[in-house]
């Protein structure tokens, strides 16, 4: 039974792709410098899916590791910057991946979320890649615009699925972030 | 809104063997730092001054700004009593050393590597920089996060001029 269950568990795997997205990289900006304040490293560690935060004077930024297995929710890390009184002005989420396709302005479930890439060539992900959201709010207005015009697909003001990829399973209000590699 | 601050700020802080205000002589608010040599200071080895303990990091751009006031402030006072002890959390030494040199700064100065997590700044519960605490000759923390004419009414009033 088990050994059923478990060369199920390959198939179902092999037919949709692995993904698993296990860390990210996080820069925040406000009106005060915000790395001279605690209150983001402070908001972040306290995410249910975050393991450790890591300050990153150099770069600017934080480097965050997720829980392994862990139900990631990339609106939770910009929630907790934002009440924390600052906003996020870039997120990188690093992955691993098997076998997983992508085309440009394809809508797939990856890790249990949908993803929207928004530049991409049609290509296969395989191994650790990292994409960077450019959804409203999690990256500068003025890089926002920019990413917003290269697709014609409204979902990228709404970050809601919308009625253009029903006939794909995805229901109208679902969550989609608009990443791009 | 100062005091509620001071209050907030030392809540856990509060229960010293002094009394309700905290003291550098505390061995929970003590600690030792490599100065710009590699010497150790003690911080309550500096009992006995009107002492600014001040926390920055060379990346801290407030701070540098405040640098520019704590300068003038130190050359004003230093020959009538004032001390100064600078504790930077900042990870890279050369970073911090370049900081000291283009700041222009004289007084004692420390290196706690280690950013949010340096034990002095735990200790002290630096949450922001910069932070820096007022403290007079009997080593009790008299005020927290004086700037510009605040900070030198106050030193004044300690240095009795």
């Amino acid at each position: 039974m088990k050994k059923c269950i478990l060369s199920f568990l390959i198939m179902v795997t092999c037919i949709a792709g692995y993904s698993q997205f296990s860390k990210a990289t996080l820069q925040a900006s406000g009106l005060t410098c915000a790395m001279c304040s605690k209150a983001v490293k402070v908001a972040l560690e306290k995410v249910s899916f975050v393991k450790e935060v890591k300050v990153n004077i150099r770069q600017q930024e934080y480097s965050i590791a997720f829980k392994e297995n862990s139900n990631t929710d990339f609106d939770e890390l910009k929630k907790a910057v934002e009440d924390a009184g600052f906003s996020v002005a870039s997120l990188k989420i690093t992955g691993s991946f098997s076998a997983v396709d992508v085309e440009k302005d394809k809508h797939m479930k990856l890790d249990g979320k949908n993803f929207h890439f928004v530049n991409s060539n049609t290509q296969v992900l395989n191994g650790e890649k990292t994409f960077t959201i450019v959804d409203k709010d999690f990256l500068s207005a003025k890089e926002y615009k920019k990413y917003s015009a290269a697709t014609k697909l409204e979902c990228i003001k709404t970050g809601k699925a919308g009625e253009c990829c029903v006939k794909d399973g995805i229901h109208s209000e679902e969550r989609v972030y608009h990443v791009i590699i | 809104m100062l005091i509620l601050s001071f209050v907030v700020g030392f809540s856990a802080l509060a229960v010293t063997a002094q009394g309700p205000i905290p003291n550098i002589a505390d061995h929970r608010l003590d600690f030792t730092v490599a100065d710009i040599k590699g010497d150790s200071i003690k911080l309550s080895s500096l009992k006995g001054k009107v002492l600014i303990l001040d926390f920055w990091a060379s990346w801290c751009g407030p701070c540098r700004f405040s640098n520019k006031h704590l300068v003038k402030l130190y050359n004003k006072y230093k020959d009538k009593g004032l001390e100064i002890l600078s504790v930077s959390l900042d990870e890279e030494v050369n970073d911090w050393k370049k900081a000291v040199t283009k700041d222009k700064i004289t007084w004692v100065q420390g290196i706690d590597r280690g950013g949010w997590d340096a034990l002095a700044a735990i200790k002290w519960q630096v949450d922001a920089l910069p932070s820096s605490f007022v403290v007079d000759k009997n080593g009790d923390v008299v005020a927290i996060n004086l700037e510009k004419e605040d900070l030198e009414k106050k030193i004044k009033e300690l240095l009795g001029l």
